[in-house]
């Protein structure tokens, strides 16, 4: 992933690049992200920020995440026990039962079983832009609650200010948004 | 004059050095004993200073310096939102206690951005029952040197703590603005060395301030007072908090009047203090100066 800030004084560029860094580490999205570029126009307390998404993992199946043994499971990767264990009590009820924290038996013929494996647990697209939006938040200042969002495909870009936002900012960032698609950032 | 130091180590005689802080005039301000380890926070006339440090030798352990024990200080972030903590907030606390001062910690209802952070006159009220106060503000130039106005009218010493290295706006210390790691490289903690520097250089002007106009009583002699007539509540923690000028006393209801006629020589309580209920915990007492209330002892 790569940051880019401008705008503000030499200090708060390199504060700010390191706080786009570990932001987006600690909400896991380090490496779906392309590119961070960040404006910040303190003296009139503008900040634009615009997050390129990259490559986005494949969705989580029960066979990246259990060991199967005929009609029993165990469960590898914990992480994901409590949306596995929703999906299965909601599509077979009580043939699902718990065993242990990581072990799980379905009542289930072995065609089905081969069907259950292909399951999907997680689809990490699905909340992506939630989780992009969160990053963002902890990133802008807190007195920048006034937000407006500019589409564009591939690409979550934010103005935020305390102030309204004026039609003037509102075509420097498209601009801004133009030249950075062009630089292939 | 009363010095405020910390003994940290083993158990090995330890009650032999509590008997001569007490011996010689000063009192034992806090107690920890974890199994073989011991922390004491002594208070004793600083005159008798190589007494203390002789025994310590002989028993083995260390004095530490503590230059803002006796305070109470307010760290004020613009907000409780994750922005300001737990870092830098917490780092700054962290590092205040370990010089021995008692923090409070604050964010603001409305101190957040530029223009529209403001400070509200109860907040303004509580920030001031402390001895002093750190903002933390964050780290752009602008946002600091506008913000900056918050503080103006504050009746405490106060610092004003940021992320630029230097800037020209009065008790400003740099290089501790926001931040989402831990403060714990060896830069880091020397900007945080820094800082409790310029708040102990403050607070030394309001020391000097009350020796010129000495209180009617010492307020660590109040405090044993306190703890006697009120002794702490099992498992409660800073029940009375020492101020520079005063106390703030953490009191059940009805107990206040208690506190008022406590005697001290043929005087009362309440004829040497003003006592007030807190903002924000507890009760506020303020020793008023010899000057006014004629020798006490």
């Amino acid at each position: 992933m790569e940051v880019k800030v401008e705008g503000g004084d030499e200090f708060a560029n390199a504060s700010y690049s390191r706080i786009c860094q570990n932001v987006f580490r600690e909400v896991g999205l380090h490496s779906n992200v392309d590119n961070v570029y960040l404006y910040c126009d303190p003296s009139e307390h503008v900040f634009v920020i615009s997050v390129k998404i990259g490559r986005v993992p494949r969705p989580i199946t029960v066979n990246d995440m259990t060991l199967r043994g005929d009609n029993r499971l165990k469960i590898t990767d914990e992480k994901y026990a409590p949306k596995l264990l929703a999906l299965l009590w909601d599509r077979f009820d009580d043939r699902v039962k718990q065993l242990s924290r990581l072990e799980i038996t379905v009542d289930v013929e072995a065609k089905e079983m081969e069907e259950l494996m292909k399951m999907v647990v997680y689809e990490p697209l699905a909340d992506l832009n939630i989780r992009i939006l969160d990053a963002v938040d902890r990133i802008l200042p807190e007195g920048a609650r006034v937000r407006y969002p500019l589409p564009s495909p591939g690409r979550v870009t934010i103005i935020a200010s305390e102030n309204p936002v004026s039609e003037e900012w509102k075509e420097k960032v498209e601009e801004m948004v133009t030249e950075l698609e062009k630089g292939g950032q | 004059m009363y010095k405020i130091m910390m003994f940290s180590g083993g158990v090995y005689k330890f009650n032999e050095l509590k008997e001569l802080t007490q011996d010689i005039g000063g009192f034992i301000l806090q107690e920890m004993v974890m199994q073989m380890e011991t922390m004491l926070h002594l208070a004793f006339p600083a005159e008798e200073e190589k007494v203390i440090r002789n025994k310590v030798k002989e028993i083995g352990g260390k004095l530490i310096e503590l230059p803002l024990a006796g305070a109470e200080i307010m760290i004020v972030v613009p907000s409780l939102g994750r922005h300001h903590a737990v870092n830098p907030m917490c780092d700054v606390a962290e590092f205040l206690r370990r010089k021995g001062a008692i923090t409070n910690m604050m964010g603001l209802s409305r101190g957040v951005g530029k223009r529209i952070a403001q400070m509200t006159v109860e907040e303004k009220r509580i920030i001031e029952e402390c001895d002093a106060a750190v903002f933390i503000f964050g780290n752009f130039r602008e946002c600091i040197e506008d913000k900056a106005r918050l503080c103006e009218g504050l009746e405490i010493p106060y610092i004003i703590a940021g992320g630029p290295p230097e800037l020209d706006i009065p008790h400003y210390v740099g290089n501790i603005g926001r931040r989402t790691e831990r403060m714990k490289r060896k830069h880091e903690i020397e900007s945080l060395e820094k800082m409790a520097e310029a708040l102990r250089t403050e607070l030394d002007v309001r020391r000097r301030e009350i020796e010129e106009d000495p209180l009617a009583t010492s307020p660590l002699f109040l405090k044993e007072l306190i703890d006697m007539t009120i002794p702490p509540k099992p498992g409660e923690e800073f029940s009375t908090i020492i101020h520079l000028d005063g106390l703030r006393v953490k009191l059940e209801p009805g107990e206040e009047k208690i506190i008022r006629d406590i005697e001290i020589q043929n005087r009362k309580l309440s004829e040497i203090c003003e006592i007030r209920k807190s903002l924000y915990e507890g009760y506020l007492l303020k020793i008023l100066p010899e000057a006014e209330t004629g020798s006490v002892f």
